[in-house]
């Protein structure tokens, strides 16, 4: 199985900007953070990838990709009907072959030298399979993420048989449906924001398009389904994964970014410092107000 | 272990494993037993199987506390060890039993040192049993997360949108309505749903239980699920609970105290919320405020309310409505933060399984218990509930047989029938005979039974589990008729065989009278829950007209009326209408105008809204009141509103109140109430002169344990010549009996206010007999004996007289020939709130047996609770705010015997028998005591003026004892010890029961047989003697009943004169006979009845009886 397309979804109300910051990357250079993204693509083999942008946000996408840009193809979404959704539009970009995909305002901080799209993409390939990259998270954060419960596929470190994919599970269900042997009391496998699916996650999301409310379609429902249906992998990944939507989620990835990176020191001189003039008013007895 | 023992302890072959701890034990003596014991104790050691272990450490308490006992040659009295005493008080069973083993491997063996290994033993076992369901509880999958969170920050839940959707700002929250029925156990499979008899015998856990809703009959239109439950948010940063039937609400703004489960009537409300994640039981202790965990489930600035309506079940309904209270409030909760797939409707069978694991969770923490079908209002319908074999993956798997839930399956057509559901709803009567119950020793004693494999309980078991077969098929064949005659032979057969204590009186009387008014329409009885006398169900042909109900209600009050002196009644019986519940609990979320709160709810709360100021009021709770103004709000929600509102808001009830204090100022007069001893305790109190600590001795009091000589030993066969002198004495009607019958039954109840006396307590020869009854039977038969009249006096007191009265009339004196005569009381004491500084004492100084943790951390709650009560109602203020006679309290038994002097009645028992010489004098609750001519002859033979019957003493026998005072024996109550562990140095207890030289005792009162019509002089006799024996304050539990059958118990300093202190005073010649226990065994409280029955006493008492 060969995985030589990708998938960027950035049409959501609240992330379609996201991929359009600038941050100091690992080598010190400023870059968009599409840009970012698009180096981890692309060091993972992809040869296109198709962008899911809200119509007329394509001329900012092409600015923020620089030289990338011509591997860009972009996909209209033309109403927010959600991520499913999105996805769904992909479709004929797509052409029925198997591809990566990551959500756009997700930052990818790698433990080691190599890409996690590539590990990802490679582990697909040798399994021919759908390969999800998921991250064991402590259960209070469950509400943020979809999560796979599943079993370790035997002699192998960190793969994972698919079994339940569920989004934002409470504790309750998770407890119940995801549990996963071997891994911490009170953890789960979310979803890194990375995967590689076949073309029949596809279609299973286009039967669910046919035939009901596109609103009500959940990606994890389609995914829950194909898991029943093939054989469907988790990997988990080394590296980190930060939710740029978030609050201070851009700064906690360029903080990540930065302590690995060339600046490594001069950010942590910064940080010092902000901590000590703090600490300096404090002393002073003019404790700054929460806002200032 | 090589023994028998071992081979049934370890048996798969259920012939084997199921053979009786009384067939293994019947060849042994003291000396096998012990080696069996040793054995036994290595062997619960090793056990891998926690069944295994519990049953040996359950056999181990059986030895010690039957077995070996009965045995002649194990020897009586020995010492107990006040560390191991202390160590079974803090729940460290297994270093008292240490502690215990080494004092029987020193000292020897005894019926003393055997009675405190049985105590340490029988703790363990059901401390292992409620340990492994606590496991099993938190360790279920879908629970395990709650107990991990330690910080609001790491809440994982979040409100779902649907309930904080609202039009405009100033629009209402939607509110999240779940309505639940309650469940009725069709079947009673022997108490099969206890958890730790499911999790062992899963095959034998089996119930069909009956969804139901449930209308009281003449009051509801119709049935309707009786319990409701609401949520919605609120613009306040705090959690507001409120139960409308309870009529109690509270904001709670900190974590901590949601975890106050006994702060107010509240604590179902809390267990809920902390059962279904809002506030994790992992957050207690934690100190945080509840703004940021509610931030974080549900926004800034926002709250949420939780309101709770039980349409009106009274409490011990036994249709589980706490439990299912408590499920719907977790099924609320968890709909409303996305722990189920659908806000509205019914619950999927998952999430079934996890509302009801939940409730087991939630009873746990506020420190209630319940079986595990009791949440079956859950589910819809019929369904058989049966336990399962423990499977790889389930947390109990390698540990109990059996799992903690059981399986559900619902029962519906085409294998059930619908007509007979119809048949079931037109003939099945639902009612609540009105009594108040504790069914927690029963319970412990059906484990405790099936765990020894009592023969007759064991059998009666293996035919309830056959009758649940034969119910299952009567339903499948739609047979009604079979299906009632089966649950009336599953009362009458194996149920009273595993635990007699499930019926009583008033039950057998009512099913009597209900069969002699409908005859062949009356077609069968159905116990409901842990034991009769509260809910029942009676089985009427479904022809009968719906005035049969009434018919059945008419007899029940007739029922209850003629067994209330004695029995304790939370309230008058009620009939249900009921209707099978097709949905089990469901949800509709209202929004818009339609969200309104449960009805009676706005009555409750309006009252403190309209007295803030209305710039205190929120937007939302604003706009809630101007909307009650509007058209359109006059639904079931306003229904009685405008009443409740006055009632509410003005005083007419305390108006009431102070009628009632009238009529208490009228007994106070009527019994002999002494205002100005009153007013002088009173005083003495508040300044701290008297009081628990102030009863106590000095600490200098030398205080040791009597010497050999110090006693008579009268346990064994007595010579024949005392016995021909005892009978001489009775033939020449020297004897009469004084049976002190005046207490209200403080313990027995624990403050119901009946008279004990009256009290049926126990089948002897074929029917409940009352204490009174069995007392006057063993009279009459050594009357009948010597063909002698013997005159019995029973004492009364202000509390017990009309109703001892009536009942002697009523049943023409037992059908006694001899003189039965009454003493009526003539003190009665006002009791008073208890001061802090006593409380405390109680509380903090005195030694009490610690309970099971959560249960424990409840009762602190409760206690500061009371603390602030006593605070808040004055220190030493009288205790009004009850029922008159709940106010008043007896002034101690000492003033029995100068009353029969103040009365007239000894003056008459003289004129009756004039060579009255002696009185054999006792407790009420001393069933053992009688006219034993040998003892009577000893008595006279070594011519004392007092003699005292004491016996060795057990571990249960707490309270004072027979002690060398500073070198001179005496009598010494518990509450003059020095300290509590003096009275543990003590080797002999008091009966209570004792031999008077009336002639002798009337010199000591200063007074001679012709003073006895001069009401002056003895008047004057009494208060001189009562001046010289001491007072002392205590603090008892009153019950203060309210509502629908709900009871509040509280503290209530009296004083009191104790009878045994006769002993200090040295004119009188007082001499101690040590008699057998079953002589002396006084009945304190019902959980002692099984032991009674178990050791051969009851037996010993029938024996005694002669009854009409």
């Amino acid at each position: 199985m060969d995985v030589r397309k990708a998938l960027l979804t950035a049409a959501g109300a609240g992330q379609r900007t996201l991929p359009l910051q600038t941050i100091v990357a690992g080598d010190g250079r400023v870059r968009t953070v599409l840009r970012v993204l698009l180096d981890e693509v692309l060091e993972a083999g992809i040869e296109e990838v198709a962008v899911v942008v809200r119509p007329g946000d394509e001329p900012a996408f092409v600015a923020a990709a620089a030289d990338a840009a011509s591997r860009l193809h972009f996909v209209p979404q033309p109403e927010p009907l959600g991520y499913a959704h999105a996805v769904h539009c992909a479709t004929d970009a797509l052409g029925g072959v198997p591809f990566l995909h990551l959500v756009g305002d997700h930052l990818f901080v790698r433990a080691g030298a190599s890409g996690d799209a590539r590990e990802l993409c490679g582990m697909a390939q040798r399994a021919a399979a759908c390969v999800s990259a998921v991250q064991p998270t402590r259960e209070h954060e469950l509400v943020r993420f979809g999560a796979v419960g599943g079993r370790r596929v035997p002699g192998e470190e960190r793969l994972y048989e698919v079994q339940r994919v569920l989004e934002k599970p409470t504790p309750t269900q998770a407890e119940q449906e995801l549990h996963v042997p071997g891994l911490r009391a009170g953890h789960y496998l979310c979803f890194f924001g990375m995967h590689v699916w076949t073309p029949s996650v596809m279609d299973a999301l286009d039967a669910r398009f046919r035939s009901g409310d596109p609103r009500a379609v959940v990606l994890s429902d389609v995914l829950d389904e194909v898991a029943r249906r093939e054989r469907y992998l988790a990997l988990e990944m080394r590296g980190r994964r930060y939710d740029l939507g978030d609050r201070y989620g851009l700064l906690a990835a360029q903080l990540a970014i930065g302590l690995r990176g060339r600046d490594r020191e001069r950010v942590l001189d910064t940080v010092l410092d902000v901590l000590m003039q703090r600490e300096r008013t404090r002393l002073e007895g003019a404790e700054p107000s929460g806002d200032a | 272990m090589g023994s028998r023992f071992s081979e049934v302890l370890t048996a798969t072959d259920p012939r084997v494993r199921d053979t009786s701890l009384a067939e293994l034990c019947a060849p042994l003596g003291v000396a096998d037993l012990l080696a069996a014991c040793d054995e036994l104790d290595a062997f619960r050691a090793r056990a891998g199987n926690l069944y295994e272990r519990v049953r040996a450490t359950l056999f181990l308490a059986a030895i010690h506390g039957y077995e070996l006992p009965r045995l002649p040659e194990l020897p009586r009295a020995g010492r107990l060890s006040f560390t191991g005493y202390e160590q079974l008080l803090a729940r460290r069973y297994e270093e008292a039993i240490a502690t215990f083993s080494a004092d029987l491997r020193c000292a020897g063996p005894s019926d003393t040192t055997c009675s405190a290994l049985a105590a340490a033993y029988r703790g363990r076992a059901f401390q292992m049993l409620a340990d492994q369901v606590r496991r099993s509880v938190r360790s279920a999958r879908g629970n395990q997360w709650m107990f991990r969170v330690g910080h609001p920050a790491e809440l994982p839940l979040r409100i779902r949108p649907e309930l904080v959707a609202r039009g405009t700002a100033d629009a209402p929250f939607p509110i999240l309505r779940e309505r639940t029925p309650v469940r009725l156990d069709l079947t009673h499979s022997a108490w099969s749903d206890i958890f730790f008899l499911g999790m062992d015998f899963p095959e034998g856990a089996r119930v069909i239980n009956v969804s139901v809703d449930l209308g009281v009959r003449g009051r509801d239109a119709r049935p309707e699920p009786p319990i409701e439950t609401c949520l919605r948010v609120i613009d306040e940063p705090l959690l507001r609970l409120c139960s409308v039937d309870l009529e109690a609400n509270v904001d709670l703004h900190r974590v901590a105290q949601v975890f106050e489960f006994a702060r107010d009537y509240l604590g179902l409300l809390r267990a809920g919320v902390i059962a279904a994640g809002l506030v994790p039981p992992g957050l207690e202790g934690s100190g945080a405020a509840l703004a940021p965990l509610l931030e974080r489930l549900c926004g800034p600035g926002r709250g949420l309310e939780l309101v709770t309506r039980v349409r009106d079940i009274p409490k011990g309904s036994r249709l589980a409505v706490s439990t299912n209270l408590l499920a719907s409030i977790i099924a609320v909760c968890m709909r409303a933060t996305g722990q189920t797939r659908n806000l509205e409707g019914p619950l999927a069978e998952g999430e079934r399984r996890v509302v009801a694991s939940r409730a087991i969770l939630g009873e746990w923490l506020g420190g209630s218990g319940g079986g595990w079908q009791d949440s079956g209002g859950v589910w819809p319908g019929l369904k058989c509930i049966e336990g399962r074999l423990a499977q790889p993956g389930d947390p109990e798997f390698g540990i109990s047989r059996g799992r903690l839930l059981p399986d559900h399956r619902i029962l519906a057509a085409p294998e059930l029938p619908d007509a007979m559901l119809e048949l079931l709803q037109q003939s099945l009567v639902p009612l609540h005979g009105g009594m108040a119950q504790d069914v927690g020793p029963v319970l412990d004693m059906v484990t405790e039974r099936y765990l020894l494999r009592d023969a007759d309980a064991w059998q009666g078991r293996l035919r309830a589990g056959e009758i649940y077969d034969e119910i299952l098929a009567a339903l499948r064949a739609g047979d009604l008729r079979r299906l009632a005659a089966l649950t009336t032979e599953n009362f009458s057969g194996p149920l009273r065989a595993i635990v007699p204590w499930a019926t009583n009186r008033f039950t057998e009387r009512l099913i009597e009278r209900v069969r002699a008014r409908f005859g062949e329409r009356w077609l069968g009885f159905c116990m409901l829950g842990g034991m009769a006398g509260g809910g029942m169900g009676m089985f009427l042909d479904p022809a009968e007209p719906p005035s049969a109900r009434d018919a059945l209600l008419e007899l029940l009050l007739a029922t209850k009326r003629e067994h209330e002196r004695g029995t304790p009644f939370a309230m008058d019986p009620v009939v249900y209408d009921f209707a099978i519940d097709r949905d089990g609990s469901a949800a509709r979320l209202a929004t818009g105008d339609d969200a309104r709160m449960a009805p009676g709810y706005y009555a409750l709360v309006v009252p403190d809204l309209l007295r803030q100021r209305a710039g205190q009021l929120g937007p939302a709770r604003r706009r809630e009141l101007e909307r009650l103004g509007e058209p359109g709000w006059s639904g079931d929600e306003l229904r009685g509103f405008l009443p409740a509102l006055f009632e509410r808001m003005l005083p007419s009830r305390q108006e009431a109140r102070r009628g009632d204090v009238r009529s208490l100022r009228e007994l106070l007069d009527l019994g002999g109430f002494d205002a100005e001893l009153h007013e002088r305790i009173r005083a003495d109190l508040r300044a701290g002169r008297i009081g628990l600590a102030q009863n106590r001795l000095p600490a200098t009091t030398t205080i040791e344990d009597v010497r050999p000589e110090d006693v008579v030993l009268a346990d064994g066969e007595l010579p024949a010549t005392w016995h021909a002198r005892g009978r001489a004495a009775l033939a020449n009607g020297e004897v009469a009996v004084v049976t002190l019958a005046g207490g209200a039954a403080s313990r027995w109840t624990r403050g119901a206010g009946i008279a004990k006396a009256l009290s049926p307590f126990c089948r002897f020869a074929g029917q409940h007999r009352t204490f009174l009854e069995v007392h006057v039977a063993k009279t009459r038969r050594v009357a009948d004996e010597l063909g002698v009249a013997i005159p019995h006096v029973v004492t009364t007191s202000l509390f017990t007289h009309d109703a001892i009265a009536a009942h002697v009339e009523e049943t023409d004196s037992f059908g006694y020939r001899g003189p039965l005569l009454l003493s009526p009381g003539r003190a009665v004491g006002l009791r008073m709130v208890p001061t802090v500084r006593d409380l405390v004492f109680l509380y903090e100084e005195r030694a009490r047996q610690l309970l099971d943790e959560q249960a424990q951390k409840v009762r602190e709650s409760l206690q500061s609770a009371l603390i602030d009560w006593a605070r808040s109602a004055g220190e030493g203020a009288d205790y009004v705010d009850n029922l008159p006679l709940q106010c008043l309290h007896p002034v101690g038994h000492w003033f029995e015997i100068p009353n029969l002097l103040r009365n007239g009645v000894l003056a008459d028992l003289f004129d009756r028998q004039p060579r009255l010489r002696y009185l054999l004098i006792h407790n009420i609750d001393t069933v053992g005591a009688d006219l034993d001519p040998a003892r009577l002859g000893l008595h006279v033979e070594r011519g004392a003026g007092l003699t005292f019957e004491v016996i060795p003493r057990r571990i249960d026998d707490v309270g004072g004892g027979l002690a060398r005072v500073d070198g001179r024996p005496r009598l010494l109550e518990g509450l003059a010890m020095p300290d509590d562990e003096t009275e543990f140095r003590l080797s002999h207890y008091n009966t209570g029961t004792t031999w008077v030289d009336v002639q002798r005792l009337l010199e000591v009162f200063g007074l001679a047989r012709e003073d006895l019509r001069d009401a002056v002089s003895v008047g004057e006799a009494v208060r001189r003697l009562a001046a010289r024996v001491p007072t002392y304050v205590t603090v008892k539990d009153v019950k203060r009943r309210w509502g629908r059958g709900q009871e509040d118990v509280f503290p209530v300093a009296q004083f009191e004169k104790l009878w045994g202190d006769m002993t200090l005073l040295p004119e009188f010649d007082v001499q101690y006979h040590v008699v057998p226990r079953r002589r002396g065994q006084q009945l304190k409280e019902p959980a002692q009845l099984d032991a009674f029955v178990r050791d051969g006493s009851a037996a010993f008492i029938e024996s005694l009886c002669r009854f009409a």
